[in-house]
């Protein structure tokens, strides 16, 4: 097998993404043992296993239309003519284009709040449509920063955080912006990564955003080591 | 009509190559903004809400990591082994194994693809020596290898609980019959063929290497009692339950197996014990092979789960504009009987299961037919096995079934003659979902035996 010289973000998502997913069993089995060797609980640990499991898809999903490892149907553009695949593709890079550009509105506008962060429309009143004297956008908001999650502690930064999102009042618990972060910066990195691939498409190196099926790597590892077994 | 276009516009992204995933949330944003007040804001909070309030869905990274650690190559020998020994010297006995091997391999691993690449690319190969035609082998695996996501634990089955409320454990224990029946009506099958066609036996291995082989495999075995029996002991969740299974398969990989990790040596040489390096306790943590399996299974599972996010996003605008209730009231309306309303989710799933991820398709069509099964009497367990047989089938059903491609890259044949080789076999599948549809006792018997009868509320 030849490895290719993996580039340095690839390490950087690579070990987010078995970090990630090593924390949460860790965390889940340690409350078993928890509960049945120590009987006690740890109380924080469900609802931080869910928010990695949220990190690590949302964020994760970025990485996988880098490796365009997101399976699709791919029965349709390899049995059309070179040309009509092309046009296909390029329609499909489109579509994932604005699903990333909507989400991403949605992923601010939603998270935004509870930050205390000016939604876009919001943002785009402030900025542009007030002092351009265009029509502005109507949209509602408040800020919902002193919104926390249920169990989980706020770690070291507490005075900082406070301080910066909470006009100074002390969270008890980790505030629900940190985990909701999620939504916005993979949403983000979804965004970037289609473009790239979508790039790469227009240019020819690329060609199709998708994989036929999840067991595609192993099946063509499995040619690979019987070919050298010949 | 505003549905049509709905599903229209999620197929037809689907075939100019969309991933299925932003195929499913696309169409949903679309249709959001142009029939309903929905804010892109509500649906960022849709797609959050997947992690955040489906408890269920937390199993499905810790089986899928359980299986990485578990879908090795050598575990696959073991297994093969283990099935050779017991029931290689029938007629066919070859063929009749690698059935056993595939649903035993079902039972580790959740996935139908990955069941067919990691015991074909074993067995095939052994079945053309001892003078089995290519395909007839391809056959028999294109099918045994569907079993994966109908013998417990099975990923789809913690989608379909999640997607209806109804309880995993459930599930589990009503797919345990099915699964058993399938496989034995495959061996069965083969089995007759082979006396016609006179195929080769393989001598009987003794009680001996029967043992052998069974203690080698029973470790990796286990991992299935621990699941099963955890949860029907009252001992963890399924939720918690995977994730020791995940721990288990870990330490079994790294200590008992050595398959991977720091106590793994080149091949040919014995593999380390634990006492000539004690050092391994803590260094098989931070390992090459753990980074790369943790990092394997989470590419899975968020290939599966950004399906299931955006495919809860579709299901949200579905039942925001109560098109379940629509459904419901016209096929009630059209005199739909429950022989009837079975027949047409069958085809339903029949077709969509030859293009979709059957996760994906399973959260979608659940909620649809879900609430028309309820009103006309079905038992939702049995449903739930119903949907699942189907999309087995829907994976060896010609033109485009997913199984077909993956065993035709494994056994280097053309999927034509691939689809030629399985169609004996799928009739034999066939006569199963008829049974499986027809006869709800096969699926609800155990599932009500253990765990007392089910209650409907509606």
């Amino acid at each position: 097998m030849t490895s290719k010289p993996t580039l340095f973000t690839d390490t950087i998502e690579e070990t987010f993404i078995a970090v990630t997913l090593g924390l949460m069993t860790v965390i889940t089995f340690a409350n078993v043992v928890a509960r049945y060797i120590f009987n006690s609980n740890i109380l924080w640990g469900l609802e931080v296993t869910v928010f990695l499991f949220a990190w690590l898809v949302l964020i994760g999903c970025s990485y996988g239309v880098k490796k365009s490892f997101h399976i699709g149907v791919d029965v349709l553009v390899n049995s059309v003519p070179a040309g009509l695949k092309r046009i296909f593709t390029l329609l499909a890079c489109i579509a994932c284009l604005s699903f990333a550009v909507l989400l991403f509105i949605g992923a601010w506008n939603y998270w935004g709040p509870f930050a205390g962060v000016r939604p876009l429309p919001v943002l785009y009143n402030d900025l542009i449509a007030s002092p351009l004297g265009l029509a502005e956008i109507e949209y509602r908001w408040r800020d919902q920063s002193f919104y926390e999650t249920d169990d989980v502690p706020v770690p070291l930064i507490n005075a900082w955080l406070s301080e910066t999102f909470n006009y100074g009042e002390r969270y008890e618990k980790l505030p629900r912006f940190i985990p909701y972060f999620a939504l916005p910066l993979g949403m983000g990195l979804l965004l970037f990564r289609v473009l790239q691939a979508s790039l790469r498409i227009f240019k020819g190196e690329q060609d199709l955003l998708i994989a036929g099926h999840e067991a595609e790597e192993m099946l063509e590892e499995a040619i690979a080591g019987d070919g050298e077994a010949k | 009509m505003e549905i049509i276009l709905l599903f229209g516009l999620v197929i037809g992204l689907m075939l100019i190559g969309v991933p299925i995933a932003i195929s499913l949330g696309l169409s949903s944003m679309i249709f959001l903004l142009i029939y309903s007040d929905g804010s892109l804001a509500s649906i960022a909070q849709t797609l959050f809400s997947a992690f955040d309030g489906h408890y269920t869905l937390l199993a499905i990274p810790f089986f899928i990591l359980a299986s990485s650690f578990m879908s090795t190559g050598g575990v696959a020998r073991r297994i093969i082994r283990f099935a050779i020994a017991c029931v290689g010297h029938f007629s066919g006995g070859l063929a009749i194994a690698s059935v056993f091997a595939c649903m035993m391999f079902a039972a580790l691993s959740g996935s139908s693809p990955a069941t067919v690449v990691a015991i074909g690319s074993i067995v095939i190969a052994g079945m053309r020596q001892v003078g089995y035609t290519k395909e007839f082998a391809a056959g028999v695996i294109c099918n045994a290898g569907t079993l994966g996501i109908l013998i417990p634990p099975s990923i789809v089955m913690v989608v379909y609980a999640a997607a209806t409320d109804v309880s995993v454990g459930r599930m589990f224990l009503a797919g345990v019959f099915p699964g058993l029946l399938a496989g034995f009506m495959l061996m069965l099958g083969i089995y007759v063929y082979a006396k016609i066609k006179g195929l080769p036996s393989q001598p009987f291995a003794g009680i001996r290497e029967i043992l052998s082989a069974g203690k080698e495999a029973f470790w990796g075995l286990f991992l299935i009692i621990i699941i099963l029996g955890g949860i029907y002991g009252g001992v963890f969740t399924p939720t918690e339950a995977a994730a020791v299974a995940a721990m288990y398969a870990f330490f079994i990989a790294n200590f008992v197996y050595r398959d991977m990790g720091p106590l793994k040596t080149v091949e040919g040489q014995a593999n380390l014990s634990i006492i000539q390096k004690p050092s391994a306790i803590i260094s098989a943590w931070f390992h090459e092979d753990t980074r790369k399996t943790l990092f394997e299974a989470g590419k899975l599972t968020i290939m599966l789960l950004f399906i299931i996010a955006n495919a809860l996003i579709l299901k949200h605008v579905l039942t925001e504009e109560r098109i379940p209730q629509v459904i419901t009231e016209a096929m009630l309306a059209a005199g739909f009987g429950p022989i009837m309303f079975l027949i047409v989710v069958n085809i339903i799933l029949l077709i969509g299961g030859q293009f979709m991820e059957p996760s994906g398709l399973l959260i979608i069509v659940a909620p649809l037919v879900f609430p028309i099964a309820i009103e006309l009497g079905i038992d939702p367990i049995h449903l739930g096995i119903i949907m699942v047989v189907n999309m087995e089938i829907g994976m060896i059903t010609p033109p485009v079934g997913l199984n077909l491609f993956v065993t035709a890259g494994v056994a280097r044949m053309s999927v034509t003659d691939v689809v030629k080789a399985a169609l004996p076999w799928v009739s034999i599948m066939f006569v199963f979902l008829i049974l499986v549809t027809y006869v709800p006792v096969i699926s609800t018997w155990l599932p009500t035996q253990l765990m007392g009868p089910e209650i409907i509320t509606r």
